[in-house]
């Protein structure tokens, strides 16, 4: 189950201290520096400099997703973040969009379970432009009937487009509802159900936009060619006239659906090849057993994080059950998350074989435990990963956004390799043992219309 | 300042920023004659390296189509005395990613690596163009993956669409043929022709490079001998056939089980060369390039008929195309195909001087904003090229889009929106079936 990019291991910005000698080859890395401040209103404000080329990225993100939605009000988050390229008292519907792309730039925006970003990329010198926008309709948005009817319409068609025109997607809603619970923050889909985008108007839109569009909700990332300084001048500027206002502390279950195995089968005739996949409730950096977040990191590398984990080396290579076979975990959740594991069987292979297979891997970690070497490997490639993301203008505001939207820390981020290289073998094992646990975890089997033996 | 920051100056931020400067991507000629160009950017210590070799899938024999891509994806499953794990895990130890992949016209590669293992990851480049080993049993896995990537496709409509708008307007030519092949020719293959397929596209004859990163012209010199060095000189390969363009409209439909159809149409475009390029090039901005455009405004805004509407050139060694892909419920399909066809006919009057004035900033601009990386950097630098552009072309290309004016933006207009030459893919389930529309 896809709930999130698991972006816990690509940290941009930190500085690199980590144990083992191996790593010292990747520590010829400047620390990028980050600076951060808290507008008086709240608004809290991350600077990543970054002069290679003089273009800045602006991401505002507001804590606020799908998960805090109610039921019957379902896809309000999202279908709020497409009004919100409507029109304020000063821009007209799309003037936003219009302008920014006739500086040059470019612009866009997300909703996912916790967050809800509005991001543009443009010349360094128009950065005040966007901001001047981006602070106009944090306040000023003016939800319109009439332009609201339409992009209810575009925002179904995004639905059929990202979900109910892909079985593993309806597969996903299905068994999110096992794993989280039903109609809970995290099993109720991003895109919403279409019954409730249909029902969803105006004042709806407007209450969910009064409730939680605020400065001291929100969090604001500037990367690339500016300064700390600059940044802070026009924040206050713009940003700065914007009062708080009461936002209710956002609540998220420290439970799961069910404490007993779950199965959810969806026959599709679009479904060419059977696909088999087991989800584990899981803790994020902010709810559960926290402190497992960064051994589970190193576990899902070592695991099902490549070509040559565990799983690809048995499944794949070895015994040619599979086609494919991984695993993965994201740590950046408000709420509990999911420790995923799939596969793509081989033709011909069980139901049955596949599970006996990951099962035995499963077994192999509890009993035989994991190498030194193992785990100095998966750190290694999570820390590449780290700078080989500092090397892209895009990845800083996407980190930093999902970190702190999420109830995260820059302390946290700049602490993360640290973390990450302080995790031993036996931490892992432990990581394993809370985690792949039968009770409650959710099996889902994609297949053809026929079925799959 | 870095070099990254003078090639955004010269790809148009200049404009904006007032500040202009003279680039120079280097171009490196190394002892053994191989060819590349190479932005220096010490800011991280990352390289990229972005190449191809000039020959793709339209090379695949008759009854063998997906040959090439089958052969491009074993080239990093093993080579000299390491089997595929071993390779994977040499990659992996030195945090080295190199993938190669098979388009129409090329066998292209990517490699990006961290400059404290710059000889391992320019030896893992050497052993997997020099020295594959095609081991039988990665043969049979990856074939079994790319039947199984056959069969999950043809269930996305929006991939059964680009098949099938390439397949109608290709037909008996090679490009109309699946560069991932067809389950039987898949079949078909064996570990003989896959080694002829290696043999005759990894050759130096035509090879494009591009290098940007933590490194310099000796060192990329020095590595590019040792990696691609050792290859054979090649022959001069046989040219395509030509491709006659379409002059009656077409429309394909395909019924698919899928609440959501994918719609292209496809019209035939001008080649790279052509003098209204440029032109071209704004054309299809203002039609479908972003939120501004007309399609976007007219399927989308107002109407709401669609989440994605866009259009794009789309250029190959013997073809271009402008091609408007969207998706729609299949009930609003016929509105939608409607709309688009009353904007065609409405741009061939030409755009508005407000247009063209933000369509050449937007142009200009946007390039600079693909330098969020060395890999993407690389990858245009790869791309200018392939399409035959000098490295001044980067000087160049601002005043060249700030050159066209509105008549030659209708000039292209009448060349390109002819209905009577539009090709139209419609997958999904027709009106019909779908029922009526569930909101006014």
């Amino acid at each position: 189950m896809r709930r999130r990019a698991a972006l816990g291991g690509l940290l941009a910005g930190a500085l690199l201290t980590p144990r083992a000698s191996a790593l010292a080859g990747l520590l010829q890395v400047n620390r990028r520096p980050s600076e951060s401040f808290v507008l008086p209103n709240g608004l809290q404000v991350v600077v990543l400099p970054s002069h290679r080329a003089p273009i800045v990225t602006q991401m505002l993100v507001y804590k606020v997703g799908s998960a805090d939605e109610t039921f019957g009000q379902t896809g309000i988050a999202h279908f709020l973040e497409h009004m919100m390229f409507k029109g304020t008292g000063t821009l007209a519907a799309g003037e936003l969009s219009r302008t920014v792309a006739r500086h040059g730039g470019r612009d866009n925006a997300f909703t996912d379970f916790d967050m809800t970003g509005y991001h543009q990329t443009i010349a360094a010198d128009r950065l005040e432009l966007v901001m001047r926008m981006e602070a106009d309709r944090m306040v000023n948005l003016r939800i319109l009937d009439g332009e609201l009817r339409p992009e209810r319409q575009v925002v179904l068609e995004e639905r059929r487009m990202r979900v109910d025109n892909v079985p593993s997607e309806l597969l996903d809603e299905a068994a999110r509802e096992l794993l989280f619970g039903v109609h809970k923050p995290y099993s109720m889909p991003t895109a919403g159900y279409a019954d409730d985008v249909k029902k969803l108007g105006v004042a709806e839109l407007a209450a969910f936009y009064r409730r939680f569009y605020a400065p001291n909700n929100a969090a604001l990332i500037v990367a690339g060619d500016t300064t700390a300084e600059a940044v802070r001048k026009l924040a206050e500027k713009y940003y700065g006239p914007i009062p708080a206002r009461r936002v209710e502390p956002r609540k998220r279950p420290a439970e799961g659906g069910a404490d007993l195995p779950q199965r959810v089968v969806r026959a599709d005739a679009r479904v060419p090849e059977p696909r088999w996949s087991r989800d584990f409730l899981a803790p994020s950096y902010r709810v559960g057993e926290t402190r497992y977040a960064h051994a589970l990191q190193v576990l899902t590398r070592l695991f099902g994080g490549s070509e040559t984990s565990r799983l690809s080396r048995a499944l794949v290579a070895r015994d040619r059950i599979a086609l494919s076979a991984r695993s993965g975990y994201g740590s950046a959740s408000l709420g509990l998350t999911s420790f995923e594991i799939a596969v793509q069987p081989a033709r011909g292979r069980s139901v049955a074989e596949v599970e006996a297979a990951v099962g035995e891997q499963m077994k192999m970690v509890f009993d035989g435990g994991v190498t030194a070497e193992e785990v100095e490997r998966a750190q290694n490639q999570l820390l590449a990963a780290a700078i080989y993301s500092q090397d892209s203008l895009a990845s800083g505001p996407r980190l930093y956004g999902s970190v702190l939207a999420t109830g995260g820390s820059i302390a946290q981020i700049d602490g993360w390799p640290q973390a990450i290289a302080a995790v031993r073998p036996e931490d892992v094992v432990a990581a394993a043992r809370h985690v792949w646990r039968d009770e409650g975890a959710v099996t889902s089997l994609l297949t053809p219309a026929e079925g799959w033996k | 300042m870095t070099l990254l920051r003078w090639l955004a100056l010269v790809l148009g931020l200049a404009l904006l920023a007032s500040r202009a400067e003279a680039i120079e991507v280097k171009e490196v000629t190394t002892p053994l004659g191989i060819k590349a160009w190479l932005v220096e950017d010490r800011s991280t210590p990352v390289v990229a390296l972005s190449f191809s070799f000039p020959s793709g899938s339209a090379g695949d024999p008759e009854n063998r189509t997906g040959l090439t891509s089958l052969t491009a994806s074993l080239l990093t499953d093993g080579a000299g005395t390491l089997d595929a794990q071993a390779f994977k895990r040499r990659q992996e130890d030195a945090s080295v990613s190199l993938g190669f992949g098979a388009s129409l016209d090329h066998v292209g590669g990517s490699l990006r690596l961290l400059s404290a293992h710059r000889d391992e990851a320019f030896e893992l480049l050497r052993l997997a163009v020099s020295e594959p080993r095609f081991d039988p049993e990665r043969i049979e896995q990856r074939r079994s993956q790319m039947i199984v990537g056959l069969s999950q496709a043809d269930q996305r409509p929006a991939a059964v669409a680009q098949r099938t708008l390439m397949a109608t307007l290709f037909a008996g030519h090679p490009y109309g043929a699946n560069p991932l092949g067809t389950k039987e020719d898949l079949q078909a293959v064996t570990a003989e022709q896959i080694r002829e397929r290696a043999a005759s596209v990894l050759t130096r004859n035509g090879l494009i490079v591009a290098a940007v990163g933590d490194i310099d012209a000796a060192e990329l010199s020095r590595q590019l001998d040792r990696a691609f060095g050792g290859l054979p000189a090649g022959a001069v390969r046989a040219d395509l056939p030509g491709w006659t363009s379409p002059s009656r409209p077409r429309t394909v439909t395909l019924e698919r089980a899928a609440p959501q159809s994918a719609v292209l149409i496809a019209l035939p475009a001008i080649p790279r060369d052509d003098p209204d390029w440029h032109a071209a090039v704004v054309l299809a901005h203002i039609l479908g390039g972003g939120q501004q455009s007309r399609l976007f405004t007219e399927v989308r805004e107002k109407r709401g008929l669609a989440y994605s509407v866009s259009a794009s050139l789309r250029t190959q060694r013997k073809a271009s195309l402008l091609v408007i892909s969207t998706g729609s419920a299949g009930e609003k399909v016929p509105d939608t195909l409607r709309v688009i066809k009353s904007e065609l006919v409405r741009l061939r009057e030409g755009a508005t001087e407000q247009e063209l004035a933000e369509a050449r900033t937007y142009l200009s601009g946007s390039l600079a904003l693909l330098l969020d990386s060395s890999g993407s950097v690389a990858n245009l630098l790869h791309g200018l090229q392939v399409d035959r552009q000098p490295p001044d072309y980067l000087d160049r290309r601002a005043a060249l889009i700030g050159a066209v004016k509105a008549e030659d933006v209708r000039r292209v207009a009448r060349r390109l929106l002819r209905e009577e030459a539009m090709t139209t893919v419609v997958v999904g389930k027709p009106p019909a079936a779908a029922g009526p529309a569930a909101e006014p």
